[in-house]
């Protein structure tokens, strides 16, 4: 409990400065030029509405960061809720539009750079570098080397240079302020320019000055108390930054009229500070001195924060396998994420050089943000909406669902008020991600979207439309075959079954231990106090005999006050295919009486089922009786398995009325399932006494479900069948999924 | 003097930095270890900035402090020993390298030196600086890739 309170050491102030020092940066050192020529002094207004937008996003990032306190922030969120496919769009957005912005903000370190030392253009025959874009370049690689050493110290400064910043900003608008006359103002929305009309695209030019808000939640899992010190903090920045925006704005345009703040080669910033600071202090180098100062560390710390919370985003996209392990390698001496920050400081250099214009790639890269924001409100309507179990936010956003779908309306649209390139641009990004889902992801990923779950589950309910959508979607990769595990007798036979069908699959194997704990405990003073050696032992095991086997293998040990109807709940949480579980008197505890809600999980079943009698498993001799129909397939799948792997002689057993139609359909059933070298046996008369018959010479019997709901009749305690009992080898019984036919059905 | 001294080896504490260093400093101390009748205390220190966000994610470093624990789980496997692993979080690795020993009681802290040549490997150097000059138990340094010879060395 003492590592887990040492592993979250981001206090509220150390948390609210990762926002606020992404946020300040580029977008008032280097914009104000520009976003005065586009709406005059009302582009104070801008800014106001730019931050009113964020606010909403802000709240819902706030909500998603406090159920689910991971690395990566918004792309997890999008991911867990919308499924890999947005996962990939956002992921491969967000972490595109971090590298643009921070090609953007060391382009304004760059302009800094060169007003107070000389720095020479470089011209190398097939490029020719601008000074700026050398001093960017330059800065650039800086950055990009600290975090690739990763000095924990940079943290640190992190801090001391927003406070800094906070301080520098704060001193200009006093002083400004002194200097201010409000008549300099009008007229405040210049009719030249469009009036009011002009706010909202003035908006879309300075949105990049709000890209950091959402950062905060990259760092969740190191924030300390994050129920309460996240919304605090990303709400928090985003109010900090929007008032201070809007404040510089307003005092500089009373300064200066804004004819001239954005006449060509003008620099509001340093003019303005120049001029406050002469007549109030008579130190006017001074002041430009300290606003090139301000500039430099806003940048640099702007760009620092981009560069870790990229490589954030990295990692939480490695884990969930939507890119591959070796970008998230970490390196045995610096302990840093050092091939991620490598491959984000390629881009960002590659667009320093490649892109004349950065400005068109800041805004590409809001425009990405701002689909990623987009998704990210979306994904919080899905949380709530498909009522999952586990998400449970210790903060939660205030009128819902309004604020979530005016976050995600007003991220979206604030896309049409940016020039047609920039939105070309970051759609061809999106379409890039796409692209990666369908060509690299896909195959990989086993993660499932809470929203394809929530519309597969729901089969019956909803469109045909929407159900085929959400399985054509569905990540194919990995298959995972998981086994609850309860009783160390057992564990051997179930994960030697399990494990076979994994391997024969290129699959993983995943045991989980379902602990249960009495209900009037908690489960968290249970997780404290449950001495967990029992099972950390038969886990362990698990873990020895699958690596016997060479098969992969993940354990789990789950916490419930159920423990029957957790396997299924623990099915769902894993991504699990199959599901291979023993049956006996102690196996699984008896099950509770929620039977109704049992009968809808087991009505729309989303993975195959093995329940295995276990009296010895012995896979020598197989006995599969069939007369067709689907459950019947994943009997003979399974045959086949055991025949692979365990050496098992299979027989199949078809009782029919005439025995020479008998014998042609098993031949040809045995055929089609690649069975058709097995001893095949054809009987006639009483189907059960003929397996019986058979079952006393071979060792173990797999039967498949023959009508629906084997699984709801074992709970209810009611015999399946009688053959069960009756017979003196292991008993296999499996059920195949329902969702799953559905999609065989479709799909073929 | 104490009238009971133990074996260095009886119950040593190996700081492990990555999967490299697991399988150097594993393969030269374990079978010293087994010959002594010991058993291993293994250490992996996540460094914290302390306030300020690391350099890498800590589920990220979780996850190879999972890898170099296998490493040495295995290797205490064939080694025949038992093995005990303690994963810490710190903004001081030396220090908590040296709180791992004192907890586990540990008879030496015993460790393969990392190259550290380098002249940006600050870091480590410091921590090996820190557990010659601060340790309050032997520290056994033992050199990287020679014959497991299992001679004890008390």
């Amino acid at each position: 409990m003492t590592d887990e309170e040492l592993a979250k050491d981001l206090g509220p102030v150390a948390a609210l400065t990762i926002g606020v020092g992404t946020m300040i940066g580029a977008g008032i050192f280097v914009l104000p030029r520009e976003a005065y020529g586009i709406a005059g002094p009302a582009v104070a207004l801008s800014f106001v509405v730019g931050g009113i937008i964020s606010l909403f996003t802000a709240l819902s990032a706030s909500e998603l960061g406090t159920a689910m306190p991971k690395a990566g922030g918004s792309y997890y969120y999008v991911n867990h809720a919308l499924g890999p496919l947005f996962g990939s769009i956002a992921g491969m957005g967000n972490w595109m539009g971090l590298a643009f912005a921070s090609a953007f903000y060391v382009i304004g370190f760059g302009d800094f750079l060169v007003s107070v030392v000389s720095i020479p253009a470089v011209n190398l025959g097939v490029v020719s570098l601008s000074a700026v874009q050398v001093a960017a370049i330059l800065a650039g690689l800086l950055f990009i080397g600290v975090n690739y050493v990763g000095a924990k110290e940079t943290g640190t400064l992190q801090v001391v240079i927003v406070i800094t910043l906070v301080l520098i900003l704060t001193a200009f608008s006093i002083l400004g302020f002194l200097e201010a006359d409000l008549t300099t103002l009008r007229p405040f929305a210049p009719s030249e320019l469009g009036g009011y009309g002009a706010v909202l695209p003035g908006t879309a030019l300075v949105f990049v000055s709000f890209l950091g808000f959402a950062k905060i939640t990259t760092v969740a899992e190191e924030i300390k108390n994050p129920g309460r010190n996240l919304p605090f903090a990303v709400v928090g920045s985003v109010v900090i930054v929007t008032t201070m925006y809007a404040i510089l704005m307003i005092i500089m345009a009373s300064i200066k009229p804004w004819q001239e703040l954005s006449a060509a080669g003008a620099d509001p910033v340093v003019e303005v500070a120049q001029l406050s600071f002469e007549s109030v202090l008579g130190l006017g180098a001074l002041g430009s001195g300290v606003i090139i100062f301000g500039g430099l560390l806003a940048t640099a710390s702007s760009a620092n924060a981009s560069i870790l919370a990229s490589s954030r985003i990295n990692f939480a996209m490695g884990r969930d396998k939507l890119v591959t392990a070796w970008l998230n390698e970490i390196h045995p001496r610096f302990a840093t994420p050092y091939r991620s920050i490598a491959v984000t400081g390629f881009i960002i250099v590659f667009s320093l050089v490649a892109v004349d214009d950065i400005k068109v790639l800041a805004k590409a890269g809001s425009a990405l943000h701002l689909i990623v924001y987009g998704l990210l409100n979306l994904a919080l309507i899905v949380m709530r909406e498909s009522d999952a179990p586990e998400y449970d936010p210790e903060f939660t956003v205030p009128f819902y669902p309004l604020t979530p779908i005016l976050g995600a309306v007003f991220s979206f649209g604030l896309i049409a008020f940016l020039d047609p390139i920039e939105i070309g641009l970051s759609v061809l990004f999106v379409v890039f991600g796409i692209v990666w889902y369908l060509f690299y992801a896909r195959e990989r990923t086993d993660k499932r979207g809470i929203l394809s779950r929530y519309v597969l589950s729901r089969s019956s309910e909803l469109p045909d439309a929407a159900v085929s959508a959400a399985s054509t979607v569905q990540p194919d990769g990995g298959y995972r075959v998981m086994v609850p595990l309860s009783n160390p007798e057992s564990e051997r036979d179930l994960v030697s079954l399990a494990g076979s069908v994994a391997k024969a699959n290129g699959g993983t194997l995943v045991g989980v231990h379902i602990v249960k704990v009495p209900d009037q405990t908690p489960l968290e003073s249970a997780r404290e106090e449950y001495d967990f050696d029992e099972a950390d032992r038969l886990l362990e095991q698990a873990r020895v005999d699958a690596d016997e086997l060479d098969v992969d293998i993940e354990t789990h040990t789950v916490l419930s006050h159920r423990s029957f109807e957790e396997v299924f709940d623990a099915a769902e949480t894993y991504n699990a295919d199959l599901v291979v579980m023993g049956w006996g008197p102690d196996s699984h505890g008896s099950p509770g009486r929620a039977e109704s809600a049992f009968e809808e999980i087991t009505h729309a079943l989303p993975y195959d089922v093995l329940v295995l009698k276990d009296r010895g498993f012995d896979p020598s001799h197989v006995l599969v009786p069939t007369a067709g129909g689907p459950d019947s397939d994943l009997s003979a799948s399974i045959a086949s398995v055991l025949r692979e792997f365990c050496d098992a002689e299979v027989e199949l057993l078809h009782v029919a009325d005439d025995e020479t139609e008998g014998e042609r359909f098993l031949r040809e059933w045995a055929d089609e399932r690649g069975l058709g070298d097995a001893t095949l046996t054809v009987e006639t008369g009483d189907v059960e006494t003929a397996i019986e018959s058979h079952a006393t010479e071979a060792s173990l019997l797999v039967i498949g479900a023959t009508e629906r709901g084997l699984l709801s009749r074992l709970v209810r305690g009611t015999v399946v069948m009688d053959v069960v009992d009756d017979v003196e080898c292991s008993v296999l019984m499996a059920e195949q999924s329902r969702t799953r036919s559905i999609r065989k059905r479709l799909f073929g | 003097m104490t009238e009971h001294v133990e074996p260095l080896f009886s119950r040593p504490l190996l700081p492990l930095a990555n999967a490299d260093d697991a399988e150097l400093t594993c393969a030269a101390a374990f079978p010293r270890i087994a010959a002594a009748g010991g058993r291993a205390s293994v250490v992996h220190v996540i460094e914290k900035a302390g306030g300020a966000p690391d350099k890498a994610s800590v589920e990220q470093r979780e996850a190879v402090a999972d890898e170099l624990f296998d490493i040495a789980r295995r290797a205490a496997d064939d080694a025949g020993i038992d093995l005990h692993t303690d994963l810490r979080f710190a903004t001081d690795v030396g220090d908590a390298i040296l709180d791992a020993a004192a907890e586990a009681d540990a008879t030496a802290i015993v460790f393969i030196p990392r190259g550290g040549r380098s002249w940006w490997d600050l870091f480590s150097g410091a921590v090996r600086d820190q557990l010659v000059r601060h340790s309050d138990r032997p520290v056994v340094v033992l050199p990287a890739g020679t014959d497991d010879d299992g001679g004890s060395e008390t």
